[in-house]
């Protein structure tokens, strides 16, 4: 009798778990294809301004790499702006490998990024598509796709992090290569090579320095870093707890850590400024777009939309990072980007040598190196 | 119409009679023969297959993409990376296991076996580490034990401890800290399931023991155990499994595994290099399957005629010692880490963190993890009935196929079904029933290992008596063999439910845009090191997967 | 035509070993009880599961009143073979009540018809007043009257008992060896019983099976098994016995044995002349003149008799041991010289195996 009304009740829950499992599938795709068929006829790419005019609707899909909290206002504020409902799905890099599986189908129409490399290797893998946003001129060519299927918006810097009450600025290694140096042997903190950041500061470093030397600089400096992580949220939290005296970084880590409540204690120092030296390595979050949109013409609205001077502030100053347009205000605690000296490699050839460059740092033994 | 095709099919078929009548004849045969000459039914056969052919999605994935890897690619993971990640897997998975399953009998044993004061309560408190993911363990762990943690703080402001050792001795970061991290919060398996048959274990064996003159001690080592041994290693599969999958606590520790090295590979885009290493996974994990199934005598089926519960034993002057090594575990693995979140969550709601959003992601969980238990225990029911009653070559494959899931990374399982199903089955793409198949994918085995406890406890000749009272074996299913197993599969169903609140990666993966889960916002604050944002999810997610458990545990 | 028909049923489990159950023959007419006897692992319970459908036969034919139920190429599942099981743990499904055991098999029947004849069936076996407990609320005797009872709701064609009395004690068994035999017998059922147990076996059935390693050793009523066992093997099984070697007389009626010569009770059709006789113990009767002589070499006590190992002189002057049975009232030591004389209606031909 018993075990008859637990199978019974259970029949029940199931029956309403899948009624509104099925419910809300069903309005899903329902929202899915009104999103088509109200989707208004594609428009001629070039012809932007007639687009604003018209009445949108329907929705915008879109893959984020990036922290949502440095994406979501921006987003909402997209949404109230136009009347298109944006559906976001933050899950890091893990993004990137859901666009390439999505491939035959695509489901997103624009992706953000934080590393131009990965969006570059998207480009080169044909999954992006080129457009004539308005206001792309605003993005200096070097920071964006040959057809601009991506650019970026926003610079992220990599510099040094340290820990105030452990060592002064003076102190710190001034340059890159320094890292290498024996007396630091165990006292600072590096990501492991294959975090999509440090792959990309490593094609710079080989277009600087060859194969050669940069292989000797990622052997010694894999030897040398006291603790190795897969990104960079840990190296901040120890620096700033005092656990090493410092790490590499993009500079809005530095930024956060300042921000936090205890711990922050932190400097952040530009590395390679001297006369002759090479300056630091810039890489770009930013915005592409996918081939085969499902809602091609909302995605074109919202490039154009994001290259507005307002919004690409926006998209910067949530993260603290620079704007790669030097017209746009940067926030007080950054740098401006005409304000230090950067490397000189153009990012949009990061995709072309980024194999090379993974096979170099797998060489060293960085890519899976975690300690 | 019918009548005439198939008179003109007898009429042909009657042409080629003897060719066509050798060729099913020898089909049948062969088939029978595969089954002992007992050929199930054949709705269950198709149910499990089709589980099965679900379930085998990730293998299917990590094959096709790994034969496009070329030998060169190949040759050169087995050369530089493969070694070393062997060697740090299998110590690691080795070292865990071992000590998980020694605790875990052992707490097992005391609870159920002897006069500890608290008796039952013990029972689910010392289960409560399964809720609490061992990535939130890792995370209270660094935030006590780390380098510039709780104790090193201690530490500091105690002169006298800094004489004895120089330096705060204690690295969190290292192989060590991740075996203690992993071991806490694994060893539930073990404990759950040992203590379940604990609980069966007929007094008479024990009896019986004691008039041939053993000690309890010697009974222990030479009775219970080897009863115990389906349950230690059903316990210690789940271990192992989980170990070899794990990515969270084992990358916060900051170790390399296949499972880590995996996702770092996925990270860099690298799915080639991911799905050799996967195939490497998969061998150890069939390694692992068979180590444990060849090292298992049959199955004993214990007739419940002459049940009589075991006695207690009284524990005498090593009651306080046994009851200090309990509370240290629950301390340990329970009572810090609700501590750290706690405390974390205070500091979270306080600057408002709890609003309307964190409602709908706990309901996103819920409906998820609901879903998929549901499922898990509908589908594990033809598995292991095939499974124990009808063994064959062909069960044997359907049960490993099974279990292929669940020893992948969360990342392979996700990427297969995405692959799959927005290829082949767009019907459900971009919905979150997918999350809940990933679920499924991944914790099926879960379900299957508790119904199977309950199954092998009934004795074959109840199925015999039902049928040879008329009745087909789908039918024995469910109204004889069900009702008899009920409490094992539901307490499957709420060990899925479990697993599933905790999931991450897949569900990050395959979730709809704007659809988000409690540990969905655990990784979002958690991986930028938020932990006071994080703590209140986590907090919640021990919460919501503690009710579940309770009840299981009250059965 | 009889109504279980089994023809060259053999049974191999694994390729290349040896067959579970070798050419068993048998048949069977309508409301007959039959008894599979031998020692475990002798194929009996394999044969009874095979004409219930749990084994499939490697090859060979059963068929039930004409209709096929197996062969090479087809087996009927157990569901559909309209045979009744009483396993010997009895299987009662522990999550239902007494009376729901016995509906269990009666899917078929409409709900009244159900209940009446469940509860007909629980009158015949006598536990009408428990049709509410739970199977673990019984004692093994009604467990098993149960099991019994659920077997034969259904009115099936055929009832197979797998060692139904092992799980009682000897008081319970002995009752129930009775009662088993009047419930089938009313019920009219024709039945199969498997046992290790002549006791049973000769209690209940018309006609018993006897095998060993697989193979049938003798099928004959309870008395005539006894009496005139084929083989030394069924003798040996079927209680205590004597074997002699002998030498087969021309008038084909004595056989000279090593401790003299020995009445048969019938004329002998027996062509060799090395023979073996089998001599019950019940067949020595202890006489002041008897023919036979010796010295008691130890005594057992039973209760209604007592059993004494007597060592007799042969001419060859190698000692021969025999068991006699004597009257409690005999006064019998160890040492003391025993006579008695041999009853021909209890000495047999055996086949040496």
């Amino acid at each position: 009798m018993k075990t008859r009304n637990i199978v019974l009740m259970l029949m029940l829950c199931f029956v309403m778990v899948f009624a509104a499992a099925c419910g809300s599938a069903g309005s899903t795709n329902n929202e899915v294809n009104q999103g088509g068929a109200a989707e208004p006829t594609p428009q001629e790419n070039t012809n932007g301004e007639a687009a604003v005019e018209e009445p949108l609707s329907g929705e915008l899909v879109v893959y984020s790499a990036r922290n949502e909290k440095f994406v979501d206002a921006l987003l909402q504020k997209f949404q109230d702006e136009t009347g298109i409902t944006v559906k976001a799905l933050h899950a890091g890099d893990a993004v990137v490998n859901k666009i390439i599986e999505e491939g035959n189908n695509t489901q997103a129409d624009v992706l953000i990024s934080n590393d131009v490399g990965s969006m570059e290797h998207l480009r080169l893998q044909g999954l992006l598509q080129g457009s004539e946003p308005e206001g792309i001129e605003s993005i200096d060519p070097l920071y964006r796709a040959e057809d601009n299927s991506w650019f970026g918006l926003s610079a992220r810097s990599r510099v040094l992090i340290y820990n105030k009450d452990l060592i002064t600025e003076e102190e710190l290694p001034q340059t890159i290569w320094e890292l290498t140096d024996e007396k630091w042997k165990d006292q600072f903190m590096i990501t492991r090579g294959g975090n999509g950041s440090m792959v990309a500061h490593v094609s710079a470093l080989r277009n600087e320095w060859g194969d050669e030397k940069t292989t000797e600089w990622l052997t010694k400096v894999k030897d040398n870093a006291g603790a190795i992580t897969d990104g960079h949220g840990d190296i901040r939290k120890a620096v700033g707890a005092g656990e090493y005296k410092f790490g590499l970084v993009n500079n809005y880590y530095y930024h956060q850590q300042l921000n936090e409540p205890s711990d922050n204690n932190v400097g952040a120092l530009y590395p390679d400024q001297g006369e002759d030296e090479m300056g630091v390595f810039v890489n770009a979050a930013g915005v592409a777009l996918i081939k085969g949109a499902p809602n091609e013409s909302n995605a074109q609205h919202f490039l154009e939309w994001i290259l507005l001077p307002e919004n690409q502030k926006e998209f910067s100053f949530a993260s603290k990072e620079v704007p790669l347009n030097p017209e746009i205000q940067t926030t007080e605690e950054a740098k401006r980007i005409s304000d230090y000296k950067t490397m000189s490699m153009p990012l949009n050839k990061l995709g072309e040598v980024w194999l090379d460059t993974k096979e170099l740092i797998e060489k060293a033994g960085l890519d899976l190196e975690i300690k | 119409m019918n009548n005439k095709q198939s008179l003109q099919k007898q009429h042909t078929s009657k042409v080629r009679k003897p060719w066509f009548r050798t060729f099913f004849h020898y089909c049948s045969v062969k088939w029978n023969k595969l089954w002992n000459g007992h050929p199930p039914d054949y709705v269950l056969l198709t149910i499990a297959s089709i589980t099965a052919l679900v379930m085998s999605v990730p293998i299917i994935y990590v094959i096709w993409r790994s034969l496009f890897a070329g030998s060169e690619r190949w040759l050169k993971l087995l050369d530089t990376r493969i070694p070393g990640l062997l060697w740090n897997t299998l110590s690691l998975t080795f070292v865990v296991t071992a000590l998980a399953v020694t605790m875990g009998v052992a707490l097992a044993w005391f609870v159920n076996r002897c006069d500890l004061p608290g008796g039952k309560t013990w029972q689910w408190l010392l289960a409560l580490p399964l809720v609490i993911p061992p990535y939130v363990g890792a995370m209270t762990y660094i935030i006590i034990l780390g380098p510039r943690g709780w104790l090193w703080d201690v530490w500091g402001s105690q002169p006298w401890l800094q004489s004895i050792f120089e330096n705060y001795p204690i690295n969190i970061y290292s192989f060590w800290g991740l075996v203690f991290v992993l071991t806490m919060f694994t060893y539930p398996y073990v404990f759950l399931i040992a203590s379940a048959s604990l609980r069966k274990m007929n007094r008479n064996f024990e009896d019986a023991a004691r008039s041939q003159g053993y000690s309890m001690q010697s009974i222990f080592w030479k009775i219970s155990l080897p009863f115990l041994r389906p349950a230690i290693g059903a316990g210690a599969i789940l271990i192992a499994l989980y170990v070899l999958s794990d990515f969270g606590a084992i990358s916060m520790l900051r170790y390399m595994t296949f499972t880590s090295a995996i996702y770092y590979q996925m990270g860099s885009f690298d799915s080639v290099a991911a799905t050799v290493l996967s195939m490497v996974l998969i061998l150890i994990t069939i390694v692992v399957l068979w180590i444990e199934a060849s090292t298992r005598k049959r199955t004993v089926h214990q007739t419940s005629n002459s049940y009589k519960p075991p006695e207690l034993i009284k524990l005498g002057r090593w009651k306080t010692l046994v009851m200090g090594i309990v509370l240290a575990v629950f301390v340990l693995s329970v009572v810090l880490p609700v501590i750290v979140l706690v405390y974390w969550s205070s500091i979270g709601i306080s600057m408002g963190a709890i609003n309307s959003k964190f409602w709908q992601y706990t309901w996103n969980s819920i409906l998820v993890c609901g879903l998929a238990s549901l499922f898990s225990m509908l589908l594990a029911l033809p598995l292991i009935y095939l499974k124990s009653r009808y063994r064959s070559v062909f069960t044997r494959m359907i049960d490993r196929l099974a279990y292929s899931g669940y020893a992948l990374p969360g990342i392979i399982v996700a990427l297969g079904i995405i692959f799959i199903f927005n290829n082949y089955i767009q019907l459900l793409y971009g919905s979150f029933i997918l999350i809940a198949i990933a679920y499924i994918v991944r914790f099926l085995p879960q379900a299957m290992q508790s119904g199977e406890a309950s199954l092998n406890l009934i004795s074959p000749r109840i199925d015999e008596a039902a049928r040879s009272l008329g009745h087909s074996s789908l039918k024995i299913l469910f109204k004889i063999t069900l009702p008899l197993i009920m409490p094992g599969v539901l307490a499957g169903g709420a060990l899925v439910f479990v697993s599933s609140m905790k999931e991450l990666p897949a569900t990050l993966l395959l979730r709809p845009p704007g659809f988000d889960t409690l540990s969905v916002r655990i990784w979002v604050e958690a991986g930028e090191a938020v932990y006071h944002l994080a703590a209140p999810a986590a907090l919640l997610v021990i919460l919501v997967a503690t009710l579940p458990l309770r009840w299981m545990l009250n059965k | 035509m009889s109504y279980l028909q089994m023809h060259d049923i053999t049974k191999q489990f694994h390729d290349g070993s040896k067959p579970a159950v070798m050419k068993f023959e048998l048949e069977m007419n309508k409301g007959e009880i039959v008894s599979f006897l031998g020692p475990s692992g002798c194929g009996k319970t394999t044969t009874l599961r095979m004409i219930a459908g749990f084994e499939r036969p490697s090859s060979g034919k059963i068929t039930i009143e004409n209709e096929l139920i197996c062969d090479n190429h087809f087996s009927l599942p157990p569901e559909k073979r309209g045979i009744g099981m009483v396993f010997q743990d009895y299987a009662l499904f522990p999550h239902l009540s007494v009376i729901k055991n016995v509906m269990f098999g009666l899917h078929k029947w409409g709900g009244k018809e159900k209940k009446m004849r469940a509860e007909e069936v629980l009158e015949i076996v006598g536990l009408l007043d428990f049709a509410d407990r739970y199977p673990h609320e019984l004692s093994g005797g009604q467990q098993q009257r149960v099991a019994l009872a659920r077997a034969m709701a259904p009115n099936p064609r055929l009832i197979l008992l797998d060692e139904p009395f092992s799980n009682l004690d000897v008081k319970l068994r002995e009752r129930m060896r009775f009662e088993l035999k009047q419930i089938l017998y009313r019920a009219k059922m024709t039945a199969i019983l498997v046992t290790h147990d002549q006791k049973d076996a000769f209690a209940v059935s018309d006609r018993v099976v006897v095998m060993n390693a697989g193979e049938i050793q003798q099928i004959a009523e309870p008395r005539s098994l006894y009496r005139c066992p084929k083989n030394c093997f069924v003798a040996e099984f079927l209680g205590k016995t004597n074997l002699l070697t002998g030498k087969l007389d021309a008038d084909l009626k004595h056989v000279f044995t090593g401790i003299g010569k020995i009445c048969l009770p019938v004329h002998t059709t027996q062509q060799e002349d090395q023979v073996m006789l089998s001599i019950r113990p019940e067949g020595c009767r202890i006489k002041s003149d008897g023919k036979f002589n010796g010295s008691v070499e130890g005594i057992t006590y039973c209760g209604e008799y007592q059993e004494v190992l007597v060592r007799l002189n042969t001419q060859e002057n190698n000692d021969q041991l025999m068991v006699i049975h004597a009257q409690v009232e005999e006064n019998l030591q160890v040492g003391d010289t025993v006579y008695f004389d041999i009853t021909p209606e209890l000495v047999a031909l055996v086949e040496a195996v």
